[in-house]
């Protein structure tokens, strides 16, 4: 048995898969295949690369000429409804163009007005999707699956290496991570959970099973005028910030699932969040903007 | 009234079902064509035990011996198509029972085919298949040549899951044509030429039950339709159409701290010759480490007689035979299969001991002196191109 790390960049951050096994040489090649399937993802579903199917939805908003997709655009397309429908409207695709009116590095807060023009392009109940095609009936609307795309490339990563017969291998991209299967000794990959303020730091020390783990945080982009904090997460009825949790972290069986869950609760009010996340089930971790943690995963002692 | 537990969370549910619809989680239903080619080769040995000098004129004889020798080629040929190579070739040899005639003291006894009869079969067996969206479907073409016997069938199937990836419905239809032609030297042969078509169709539904625990159910038609009698067998005399029905269930649940699977198994099976018999297998495939994998086994199968079996000769009866497969008994088998991966490389090994006898049938029925033991043994090693 070998241990064999690989890094490379891809969705905007550093991406590490590390895995148990006996052929090197096989292992090589298994981690060569889940790297293309991670840029794959990337290259069709980034809305910063002109050649994307997100930017050719785009390009097409309001000229009445439908996107034709296949069944992995339809398949995120309906996983963006059922976000929508269980967040009662929260998670929407649409919501990422009121980022235009919010720029977190001056100490500046948009004017209404301004905001009120770009929630007219927000709404995921005005997208027309039937399975087959899709079409964004306002010119100046957008789609972005930024929300979720990464978790889900973790899944598909870990699934690609599951077929090459990798039974023990970690996929992490930028924190987000999916397993194929405990370390080849039996025991679960244990990971750190970063500190919201102390990048670098784990903020807890989870066991991962077979499954996903993903974090969802407000922590990096947010700007404090006057004694208050506006974070990057931003209500698409409103266009203002949540005041919600600083960050949540989440094990699930698919890393898509504890990802997209995560950002459902960040879009909630903090008393709201908590009870939500009690409901869910699943363990999990969450830190308030006062550096409080609440849970069930247990917080690594200082 | 007690009430059931509380139920899973609706919203991680929701979202599970709507995850897994994507194809990053397909991969577990397999409908991708085969990421490498595969290519194996196994050979198994079957061989009777002697038959006893009481049951048998003349005294004691050795029966049939089967080696085979079996190669199998599995290649994706796109995203969307594979196609799969089997070539089968058998080498028989031994006697085979004749007639059941009677003994001094009026007893049933066989009479063997005297000289050791000589024979081989190659199948051959292409088969090509598409994989779609939500499933499979495969057609198949098969030549199968003996010295006296010709065979070419062709089969369709397909297989389809539901929206939530949980139900796979399948179904198969295939036809065969065969050409008989008995060899003519040991024993005088019943026909010079003659020849049967069969036709069959078969539906299943496989189900995802729980996290560990899968149900399918299967119903099977056959209609064979021609010379269904046995050439070699004296006074043998079959009807020339057999309608045969099966209905079969199983159940396979994973334990996750023994870290292995239980595999139950039923088979139902009525004809109108007037057979009917029950399968029951039951298999353990316990998991041992990372590489490798041991699986007892067992089966018992019983069966009542055809309308028409009798070890007394009846020239006025319109159809007669004696063989001991249209006789009534019950069977048990026992075997050990061991699977051993290891990189490109798997390696199985199978061992097996079946026996059979009237009494242990839950049918009554006269006995056959020619019921049948056997071993088979095999070994195959898999390598995988990746």
């Amino acid at each position: 048995m070998v241990r064999i790390e690989h890094q490379f960049v891809a969705m905007g951050g550093p991406c590490c898969i590390r895995l148990d096994s006996a052929n090197a040489e096989l292992a090589q090649v298994a981690l060569q295949c889940a790297q293309r399937e991670v840029q794959r993802l990337e290259q069709k579903f980034s809305r910063y690369l002109p050649d994307s199917i997100t930017s050719t939805i785009n390009r097409q908003a309001g000229t009445r000429q439908p996107v034709v997709i296949d069944p992995e655009t339809k398949g995120l397309l309906q996983y963006a409804d059922t976000l929508w429908h269980r967040s009662e409207g929260m998670f929407d695709l649409t919501s990422g163009i009121l980022r235009k009116a919010w720029n977190f590095k001056s100490t500046r807060l948009p004017e209404q007005a301004e905001l009120n023009k770009l929630l007219a392009l927000v709404g995921w109940d005005k997208v027309i999707h039937d399975g087959e095609s899709v079409y964004l009936p306002e010119p100046g609307m957008e789609l972005d699956f930024g929300g979720y795309v990464k978790e889900y490339a973790c899944d598909a990563a870990a699934g690609i290496l599951k077929r090459h017969g990798i039974s023990s291998a970690l996929v992490d991209l930028g924190g987000d991570m999916a397993t194929t299967g405990n370390q080849a000794d039996g025991t679960p990959w244990v990971v750190g959970i970063r500190h919201p303020e102390t990048p670098g730091q784990a903020i807890a020390q989870v066991s991962v099973g077979a499954g996903g783990l993903a974090t969802s945080g407000d922590y990096e982009r947010a700007m404090l005028i006057a004694d208050k904090r506006y974070g990057h997460i931003l209500n698409p009825k409103t266009g203002w910030p949540v005041e919600g949790l600083v960050a949540i972290s989440l094990l699930a069986e698919q890393c898509l699932v504890a990802g997209s869950a995560a950002t459902i609760a960040m879009l909630k009010p903090q008393a709201q969040a908590l009870t939500w996340l009690k409901e869910l089930g699943l363990p999990w971790l969450a830190v308030d903007q006062n550096g409080q943690c609440y849970g069930t995963i247990a917080q690594t002692q200082d | 009234m007690a009430r059931c537990k509380p139920e899973q969370n609706q919203t991680l549910m929701a979202l599970t079902s709507s995850a897994l619809l994507l194809p990053a989680y397909q991969n577990a239903i397999a409908d991708a064509p085969p990421d490498f080619t595969q290519l194996g080769i196994r050979y198994s040995q079957y061989e009777e035990d002697d038959i006893s000098s009481s049951k048998a004129v003349g005294g004691s004889s050795e029966r049939y011996k089967v080696d085979i020798t079996q190669f199998h080629l599995l290649a994706p040929v796109s995203d969307n198509w594979s196609v799969a190579l089997d070539v089968q070739y058998e080498d028989m040899s031994g006697a085979s029972p004749w007639f059941v005639g009677e003994s001094f003291e009026g007893d049933p006894k066989v009479i063997m085919s005297s000289a050791s009869i000589e024979d081989s079969r190659t199948d051959v067996s292409v088969t090509t298949r598409y994989y779609y969206d939500r499933g499979n479907a495969g057609l198949n073409y098969t030549r199968s040549e003996e010295d006296d016997y010709e065979s070419d069938a062709i089969g369709f199937d397909a297989a389809f899951n539901s929206a939530d990836g949980l139900t796979t419905y399948s179904g198969a239809i295939s036809a065969s044509s065969d050409d008989i032609e008995p060899t003519q030297g040991s024993v005088p042969t019943n026909t010079l030429k003659d020849e049967k078509d069969i036709r069959s169709a078969w539906m299943g539904v496989t189900r995802i039950v729980s996290k560990r625990g899968i149900v399918r159910f299967g119903l099977g038609y056959t209609y064979r339709d021609g010379f269904l009698t046995d050439p070699y067998k004296l006074n043998d005399k079959r009807p020339d159409e057999r309608k045969e029905w099966t209905a079969s269930t199983g159940y396979r649940h994973f334990f996750v701290g023994q870290n292995a699977a239980l595999h139950t198994d039923y088979r139902y099976f009525d004809d109108d010759w007037g057979i009917n018999s029950h399968t029951i297998d039951v298999a353990w495939h316990q998991n041992l480490g990372q590489h490798s994998q041991l699986i007892p086994f067992l089966r018992y199968y019983t069966q009542d007689e055809a309308d028409f079996f009798s070890n007394r000769v009846d020239f006025s009866a319109p159809y007669y035979a004696d063989d001991y497969r249209l006789s009534a008994f019950g069977a048990l088998s026992a075997g050990l299969r061991y699977n051993y991966s290891y990189s490109n490389w798997q390696v199985n090994l199978a061992g097996e001991r079946y026996r059979s006898n009237n009494d242990w049938g839950i049918y009554g029925g006269e006995e056959s002196p020619g019921l049948v033991d056997f071993w088979r043994f095999s070994i195959g090693l898999d390598y995988a191109f990746r």
